[in-house]
């Protein structure tokens, strides 16, 4: 255990546990036990037992603290909740985190996999069944090892629910909620067209409560603590915490916990300062040193800089990068994490990724890449043509001078002045 | 609610018949799959259910209305 000197914002915690290379910091409500004995009993000892409102009662605490999906959707949880409240409802625990970049999920499961599990047996309690399924990554092994090992430590405790543990294959859409839906049903673990939401015609046609693995470590918390303490921290009527991933791609991972309304210059290490922030991940959307300074972690500020926290992975450009150049390269992999199964995605995507490579090197056509964001946006089975279009469109938004100075040649972003085309 | 057509796009080949029986409200993009540019105004509600039941993928379907 080492001292951090990165703010958390709420609560000033430091110590640091490593989980697979990335840095986990000891947090106020979901971290606060990282780096402590994971176990059962060490987690019933620390907590108790499980708290169990009823379906109103936990329906109206997530509506009190505006308790949002943490996937990257944000969607409202007691919408889902009550929606999923009837016959043959099930649970499942979306723990696949397919974003390379992102790894709260992977760094949560595996300090504090029972609080994760703790709130999907709130909720499989309160939709009356006991059919839990576990999606959980493959390229991650140690997040599989530690649900199955949490869920024998419940089994043999006497917890009456069937867990049922997935592993999802290694790529960037096969966490998507209709993927994982279809991964369940024994099918190719792929995006389909959703018609309509899971809460409704979920597993099998059957309401499905699929939520992101930290979403019910959150319920789990809200459940223990009640939404007055829960909601002792936060920003405006979002009230809590939130996992944040720092630096995702880097050299250095950190996972985070902050409270809803933290200054980003708070968590951001002293290099990222005045540079611009690509939030929100690959999908996200990019925000320059002006706005990034001003910028607090919550859904009201994100929406006025035009970006969305999504899962909470915050990427720093580095100090030589060029924000043409990183988007170019995230969306040349993003291109090649198209499923190819439908035909805006599979054609416009590397078409987009080679327009803006170009954008790069001084060659590109600026109205070419809008057009093919418009061709893209929208138009598929999953919103991976969607968060590619934002990312791109961000970029054309935020960087009009950095644009003009590649088509002139130059690229000014970087510490230094380098020419991108002689 | 009004009526809008929404392609089920994993099934989609652009075989781009929707867009010939119903150019007022789709059009082909440069890699011929359909562009749903707005929602389909009532009088042309028969023309719509028309193209949901003649593509061959089966891959668009009238929502709303």
């Amino acid at each position: 255990m080492t001292t951090s000197s990165i703010g958390t914002g709420w609560p000033a915690a430091g110590q640091v546990t490593s989980v697979g290379g990335v840095d986990v910091l000891r947090g106020g409500v979901l971290l606060a036990d990282a780096g402590a004995d994971a176990s059962w009993v060490a987690h019933r000892r620390r907590l108790g037992p499980l708290h169990q409102p009823d379906l109103t009662t936990l329906a109206d605490w997530c509506r009190a603290v505006d308790l949002r999906g943490r996937g990257g959707a944000a969607f409202p949880f007691a919408t889902k909740l009550t929606a999923a409240a009837r016959r043959r409802a099930l649970v499942v625990v979306n723990a696949s985190e397919g974003e390379p970049a992102s790894h709260k999920d992977a760094a949560l499961v595996t300090v504090a996999p029972h609080l994760v599990l703790d709130g999907a047996a709130v909720a499989a309690r309160v939709l009356g069944t006991t059919e839990v399924h576990v999606v959980v990554p493959s390229e991650r092994p140690g997040v599989g090892s530690a649900v199955r090992t949490a869920i024998a430590e419940r089994q043999r405790a006497g917890e009456r629910l069937r867990w049922r543990v997935h592993q999802a294959q290694a790529a960037f859409v096969a966490g998507q909620a209709r993927a994982v839906i279809e991964l369940i049903g024994g099918r190719e673990n792929l995006p389909v067209t959703a018609w309509a939401p899971e809460a409704v015609a979920g597993h099998r046609g059957r309401p499905t409560l699929l939520s992101n693995a930290e979403t019910f470590a959150q319920v789990a918390a809200l459940a223990r603590l009640g939404p007055a303490a829960y909601g002792r921290v936060g920003q405006g009527a979002e009230r809590g915490t939130t996992l944040v991933t720092l630096d995702g791609d880097g050299a250095h991972p950190t996972v985070l916990e902050v409270a809803f309304g933290t200054a980003l210059v708070d968590v951001l290490p002293d290099r990222a300062l005045g540079r611009p922030v690509l939030v929100g991940g690959y999908h996200g959307a990019w925000v320059g040193p002006q706005d990034v300074a001003g910028l607090t972690i919550d859904r009201a500020a994100m929406t006025e800089v035009g970006a969305r926290l999504g899962a909470g992975v915050v990427l720093p450009l580095a100090s030589d990068g060029c924000p043409l150049t990183r988007t170019a390269e995230i969306a040349g992999y993003l291109a090649g994490q198209s499923a190819g199964r439908c035909g805006p995605c599979r054609n416009g995507l590397p078409a987009l990724a080679t327009e803006v490579a170009a954008l790069a090197t001084g060659t590109g056509d600026v109205a070419r890449v809008g057009e093919l964001v418009g061709l893209v946006a929208g138009r598929g089975a999953c919103a991976h043509p969607d968060g590619t279009a934002q990312l791109v469109r961000t970029l054309l938004l935020r960087f009009p001078a950095e644009l003009d100075a590649h088509r002139r040649g130059w690229c000014s972003l970087g510490r230094v002045a380098t020419r991108v085309r002689p | 609610m009004s009526a809008r057509l929404r392609v089920d796009w994993p099934s989609c080949d652009a075989h781009g018949l929707c867009a010939e029986l119903l150019p007022e409200v789709i059009h082909l993009d440069e890699w011929g799959y359909p562009v749903v540019a707005q929602e389909v105004p009532p009088a042309l509600l028969p023309l719509a259910r028309q193209v949901v039941r003649s593509c061959p993928a089966l891959a668009i379907r009238l929502v709303g209305g």
